[in-house]
């Protein structure tokens, strides 16, 4: 695999004025020179690869903006070095904005008063595309989504959802070797985000375009990232394939059980003392009680499973020697949970 | 890929006719701010008119010679309004955080951002002011050549150089400070001055007029070349060479706040 964009040690450093509280503070900040250093990104280094979908996550502050903004040239690093398509971003800003695209979620890009048609034509000359690749473009666009009914539509009297998809064609018109979404799915209804993953995924397909996407939305990480990067406090916590991310905390699942009869009632009381025989059941067959946890939600049972100590099958085999098992369901825990522990800091 | 002055005038070019024909289609709001930019205009000549009528002379300049100075301070404003109005908006952009869209396109930032908005309102101002000065330059009995034509184009231009500096430098003011507003309102104030003679003033506002904050250079002097042919300060033969080194500061310092320019979260 080529890479396409590398980040060796690269931190960002920001001076801030130590503030005081009160008018008698704001005074005394007016000559203060009491600053702190605030590490808004810190040591991260990383290898992007040609064609690859990366997630790029972390909670709000952890510095994806930053190093987003030090990639795409607007800042730079304090120490460390990053090279895009063999161009250092922030010395050659010019040069690097030829090969790259930036979608901001909300704030458009293009010529509000303008047809989108206008504006593409518009970014083709900035870009000095030549006419067929354009055309093609063009016509690739139009294979993807059903454009006839934007294209002469001022960019004002759009939808937010339709200023982002146009937004998003804009960034690959001069099919750029990477291309940043910021957010590109923040405020859309289920429909449209569907919609923009699926144009996404395409044109990363035909055009092997590098995506970096950064998103709270874990709809879009699913549907569109293989690998993703996970930041927190300026420090990289995660980079691997999103399959590898539930075996962060080891390999669970979650086995949910119907227990009861149709018909039994199924207060707090009934349902605490079932889990705490089931527990007590499970305790018994098997020696390492760590492997499972037990808690109730309803009328059902659910069973919290480590895959690395036991296995489903031999918890299920255990439970039906002694209940009947009017139904079951197994879930796996979702990338959202994953994450959420991970922002909430149990890593 | 080489960018030279040919590939930025034809992208310029492109994005103000697109913006003129969406414009059109706004024609209640284009005639309108039109009307309104000739009423304020005719108001503040009918306050010079007023002044006159108390006064035959202020300093040595009769009531045609404001008048000229009037209409030849609204030409030079006229540029900075058509196509440096975006400065207006930029501490918004820059407070938004919206600003950085500017920073991720391989074109210049200053004209990239300058280009967006055009503004022909200001084409209003700008037939006021023409129509003020040949009614001056009647009045007085000027003479009319080729030559004075020409040079009253080159004295024009390069007092607008003047105008744009001192918008750029009070408009980018907010990449460094939070409360820029009051730096514009003040270059707006300081432009209302340049309609007067700069004889008026004191000899240290003079200096500061003519050499800091060049406002002298908006009407004041170059008009001299026109109103006083037989006496001519030489400062006024300077004008189109500090038009153009006051406009590259302004650009340069544009720049450096541009390029400092760090965004805020998103």
């Amino acid at each position: 695999m080529e890479p396409i964009i590398e980040l060796k040690n690269v931190s960002k450093e920001f001076k801030i004025l130590n503030r005081h509280e009160g008018v008698k503070g704001s005074i005394k900040d007016l000559f203060s020179r009491d600053y702190k250093i605030v590490n808004a990104v810190n040591d991260i280094s990383m290898t992007i690869n040609k064609g690859e979908i990366i997630g790029y996550l972390g909670p709000n502050g952890a510095g994806k903006s930053t190093t987003i903004k030090m990639m795409t040239g607007v800042l730079e690093p304090s120490s460390g070095e990053i090279l895009c398509n063999g161009v250092i971003p922030y010395k050659k800003r010019s040069e690097n904005a030829q090969n790259i695209g930036v979608v901001f979620g909300q704030r458009s890009q293009l010529w509000w008063a303008l047809p989108v048609v206008e504006s593409f034509k518009i970014l083709k000359d900035i870009y000095q595309v030549p006419d067929k690749d354009y055309n093609d473009m063009m016509e690739l666009y139009s294979s993807i989504v059903d454009m006839e009914n934007l294209l002469h539509k001022p960019v004002r009297q759009m939808s937010l959802g339709q200023r982002t998809l146009c937004d998003i064609l804009a960034a690959f018109i001069h099919n750029p070797a990477v291309v940043f979404l910021d957010e590109p799915t923040i405020g859309l209804d289920v429909a449209m985000k569907a919609k923009i993953r699926e144009l996404v995924k395409t044109l990363n397909h035909e055009k092997n375009t590098t995506v970096i996407l950064t998103t709270h939305d874990m709809g879009d990480v699913d549907a569109l990232c293989k690998r993703i990067v996970i930041i927190d406090k300026g420090k990289m916590l995660f980079d691997n394939d999103i399959e590898h991310l539930s075996e962060l905390f080891g390999a669970y699942r979650t086995l949910i059980l119907s227990l009861n009869k149709k018909g039994t009632k199924c207060d707090e009381e009934h349902m605490q003392k079932l889990s705490d025989d089931v527990l007590s059941l499970l305790s018994e067959e098997f020696s390492d009680t760590s492997a499972f946890s037990l808690s109730f939600a309803d009328d059902k049972t659910e069973i919290l499973i480590d895959e690395s100590k036991t296995s489903v099958v031999k918890v299920l085999n255990a439970v039906q020697k002694k209940y009947k098992i009017y139904d079951m369901h197994l879930q796996d825990i979702s990338t959202e949970s994953v994450i959420r522990k991970i922002y909430e800091g149990g890593i | 890929m080489k960018r030279g002055i040919l590939y930025y005038t034809r992208i310029y070019f492109k994005i103000i006719a697109q913006d003129i024909k969406s414009k059109m289609s706004y024609r209640a709001d284009f005639i309108i701010s039109m009307i309104g930019m000739i009423a304020t205009n005719l108001a503040g000549a009918v306050s010079f008119w007023i002044i006159f009528q108390n006064f035959p002379t202020v300093q040595g300049w009769n009531f045609y010679e404001m008048i000229f100075l009037y209409g030849f301070s609204l030409i030079s404003a006229t540029p900075a309004q058509c196509m440096f109005d975006n400065n207006w908006d930029l501490r918004y952009k820059v407070f938004s955080g919206d600003f950085i869209k500017y920073c991720v396109r391989p074109i210049n930032i200053f004209f990239y951002y300058m280009s967006e908005i055009s503004d022909v309102k200001g084409l209003g101002q700008f037939a006021f002011g023409i129509a003020s000065v040949v009614f001056a330059w009647i009045k007085l009995e000027l003479r009319v050549s080729v030559l004075s034509i020409l040079l009253f184009i080159v004295a024009a231009v390069s007092a607008s150089l003047f105008v744009i500096a001192i918008l750029n430098v009070a408009a980018c003011t907010c990449f460094w400070i939070m409360n820029s507003f009051f730096a514009l309102s003040l270059s707006n104030t300081l432009r209302d001055y340049a309609k007067y003679p700069i004889t008026i003033f004191n000899p240290i506002l003079r200096f500061l007029f003519t050499f800091i904050i060049p406002i002298g250079f908006m009407s004041f002097y170059p008009s001299q070349i026109f109103l006083r042919p037989e006496n001519v300060p030489i400062i006024s033969w300077f004008t189109p060479v500090f038009g153009i080194i006051f406009f590259y500061i302004s650009y340069k310092i544009w720049m450096k706040g541009a390029l400092a320019y760090n965004g805020t979260g998103s």
